[in-house]
């Protein structure tokens, strides 16, 4: 299987060509386009090392169940493009030992040897830029696309790093965290506009994106057109 | 009749803008409210093209029954951005007819028949399918995607989501249906991006540009931003 | 203090690195992270009625964040953005005085001095905002918005869809006028379009905001 990230940071695609028997697992509806010889599958299990299920989690925004497309190459060279909802950037992991816990709206794809589990509760139930964020941990050997609202940047931790919490896309578990507030006074926090952020202690990789979707939501609201109840 | 068009298309491939530079007396038509910059000496029409008959047929496609007629009184400069982020192509229509997803078009050049079409799955799912716009004649056409743009060279088969499907050749065959498996059918209510689960098989030889976003999971995610109307009785 | 601008034209982000001593002065909510040893104090925007005045009239946020790094510690770095995806220009003030539009100011060096300017009632017939935010004085400004930002001298006139105007140079005035005849105005989806007049350097936006949620209103 090889992926390869086209149109960054933008729009970007993530396009995966597969050889027969191979496999990959994505959210329903990533599918741009793909090659007439992919065998497709709905499920809500994902075929990870032990095959989690994935049931329960409710998509943001829409409280719908978490499905996932099972794909799968019938013959040789089959491409399969693949991108997320809103406006922004692809990146892959490949993980080998350690465990990635990545923002739901923030996992895309991943291979077959990956176990992904939605359990994650760390956070509790912090609410971050104002929305209710669900976890995804994942682990075993092989690759994880990952998508955000922006462009992606990485942080290499070493000490101690600082991110409004609406920016985070993912991290490895080797590093500490913790919610507090952004400034050295509440009153500075809140009217600074910054509200909460994590504080990021130890050594790992951290994943942020550049843009922050309610930050963005919230400024439009002034001039879509109003709904019903 | 001299149907060239001096155009430059600007800030690509994220934001595109494009620049039309008119001569005396030279037209372009364009969608409503895509007008970014103009000089003062172009002015501004807004008609059905083709008149009244014409634009009914039109408007059986779903895209909007008004186009926008920029005219130069004198040589000047107009400006067209889309809504959404993206790409901007232009194509030149010769020969090999241009459809289009009536959402993608931007503006085109005299010469230019455009006219619509619903291609869709009857009963499936009630009614679903994509609105094209077909361009006929000799000249220019400008469409925009939302996101990035990608261009495929079918030799093969092809298969693309309804959502992402911008414009294509007219020498391909293309028939939208189901991919079985794809989506979870209509027993269980879920969301889904792109098409709703509608695919466009393409067979053939020709060229297909896709972009890589696409309006449905805009509008989710869009929704709870929406402020809430109280109702008024 | 370094500055880079990353990600651009797509979703421009600043990557500033300061040193001991130096700060930066950024809107509300632009902190996206930052290195653990950066102080972040709120103050008003340019002032508490100015601030006031700039909220209520000119869509403007009622503080803003300085950010700085203090004496005894590491350089620290510190990710700035703005809410919607958009370019950001870099504007070096040498004591001229540049208008903003409402929601165009990102982030200033301290020696920059925020203000609000009368922006006219053309201006707010055009939804750009009864007021406008002004920096003068010396240092840098960075601003940007929803689209790729364009750099555009103007000599004579030119005709600007709403929403397409980042910032523009006080020599220039505008005007609000229809963009056709009064069927076309409305139908056309232009409707009202600010007329550009003077000598002097305007910014504009590849995108606009209003754009975007016409776009996405005919499908609600």
């Amino acid at each position: 299987m090889n992926i390869e990230i086209l149109c960054r940071p933008a729009a970007s695609s993530a396009l995966v060509k597969l050889n027969q028997g191979e496999e990959l697992t994505a959210e329903v509806g990533a599918m741009i386009a793909m090659s007439p010889n992919l065998r497709v599958e709905t499920t809500s299990r994902h075929r990870g090392a032990k095959g989690g299920i994935m049931k329960g989690i409710k998509r943001i925004f829409s409280g719908e169940n978490f499905f996932l497309n099972h794909f799968t190459a019938a013959a040789d060279d089959q491409e399969l493009y693949i991108g997320p909802a809103l406006m922004g950037d692809i990146c892959t992991h490949n993980l080998r030992s350690e465990t990635l816990i990545i923002q739901g709206s923030s996992w895309l794809a991943s291979g077959t040897g990956i176990e992904v589990d939605t359990t994650f509760q760390g956070f509790g139930a912090a609410l971050f830029s104002g929305e209710s964020v669900f976890w995804v941990k994942c682990s075993g050997q092989g690759v994880v696309i990952l998508n955000s609202f922006g462009a992606i940047y990485e942080i290499d931790v070493d000490g101690e790093y600082i991110v409004d919490t609406g920016h985070i896309v993912a991290f490895e578990d080797t590093l500490n965290f913790n919610i507090s507030k952004a400034g050295s006074s509440w009153v500075s926090s809140f009217l600074g506009g910054e509200g909460l952020v994590c504080r990021f202690k130890g050594q790992g990789k951290l994943y942020c994106q550049t843009h922050n979707p309610p930050s963005f939501g919230q400024s439009l609201t002034p001039k879509l057109r109003p709904r019903q109840a | 009749m001299d149907t060239e068009y001096n155009f430059n298309i600007e800030l690509r491939p994220d934001y595109s803008l494009l620049r039309v530079k008119l001569r005396e007396g030279q037209k372009i038509f364009a969608e409503p409210s895509a007008m970014a910059t103009m000089d003062t000496c172009i002015k501004l029409k807004a008609g059905f093209k083709g008149g009244v008959m014409s634009t009914l047929k039109r408007g059986l496609g779903g895209e909007s029954l008004i186009i926008n007629t920029f005219t130069a009184d004198q040589e000047g400069e107009v400006t067209f951005a889309p809504g959404p982020m993206g790409d901007l192509n232009h194509y030149a229509v010769n020969g090999t007819n241009l459809l289009l997803q009536s959402g993608a078009f931007v503006a085109h050049g005299e010469g230019l028949e455009v006219t619509g079409k619903f291609d869709g799955v009857k009963g499936f799912f009630s009614g679903q399918g994509i609105f094209l716009l077909q361009a006929s004649g000799t000249g220019d056409i400008f469409f925009n995607t939302y996101g990035a743009m990608i261009e495929i060279d079918v030799n093969d088969g092809f298969i693309v989501d309804t959502g992402y499907v911008v414009a294509f050749e007219s020498t391909l065959d293309y028939q939208i249906t189901t991919v079985p498996g794809l989506s979870i059918g209509s027993k269980v209510k879920t969301f889904l991006f792109g098409g709703e689960g509608l695919v466009c098989k393409f067979n053939g030889q020709g060229k297909v540009w896709i972009q890589t976003r696409t309006i449905n999971p805009f509008l989710r995610w869009v929704h709870p931003y929406r402020r809430v109307q109280n109702s008024s009785h | 203090m370094n500055v880079d601008i990353r990600y651009q034209p797509a979703f421009a982000t600043i990557f500033a690195s300061l040193l001991p001593g130096e700060s930066i002065i950024a809107e509300a909510g632009a902190m996206a992270s930052m290195s653990p040893q950066l102080e972040m104090k709120a103050r008003f925007n340019g002032g508490f009625f100015t601030a006031i005045l700039r909220k209520i009239f000119g869509g403007e946020t009622l503080f803003v964040n300085e950010f700085s790094c203090p004496r005894e510690t590491n350089p620290g770095e510190l990710v700035l953005t703005q809410s919607s995806p958009g370019d950001i220009a870099e504007i070096d003030l040498q004591g001229n005085t540049l208008l903003l539009t409402s929601g165009s100011f990102i982030a200033c060096t301290p020696g920059v001095k925020l203000g609000l300017g009368f922006a006219g009632f053309a201006s707010w017939l055009g939804k750009e905002g009864l007021f406008r935010l002004s920096v003068s004085g010396h240092g840098k400004v960075w601003i940007g918005g929803y689209g790729g930002v364009l750099k555009q001298n103007i000599q004579n006139e030119l005709v600007v869809d709403t929403g397409h105007l980042l910032a523009y140079e006080p020599t220039i005035s505008l005007s609000i006028s229809l963009s056709g005849g009064i069927f076309s105005s409305f139908f056309s989806g232009e409707g009202f379009v600010s007329r550009i007049r003077g000598q002097g350097d305007i910014y504009l936006q590849s995108r606009s905001l209003d754009g975007l949620t016409s776009w996405t209103n005919k499908y609600l």
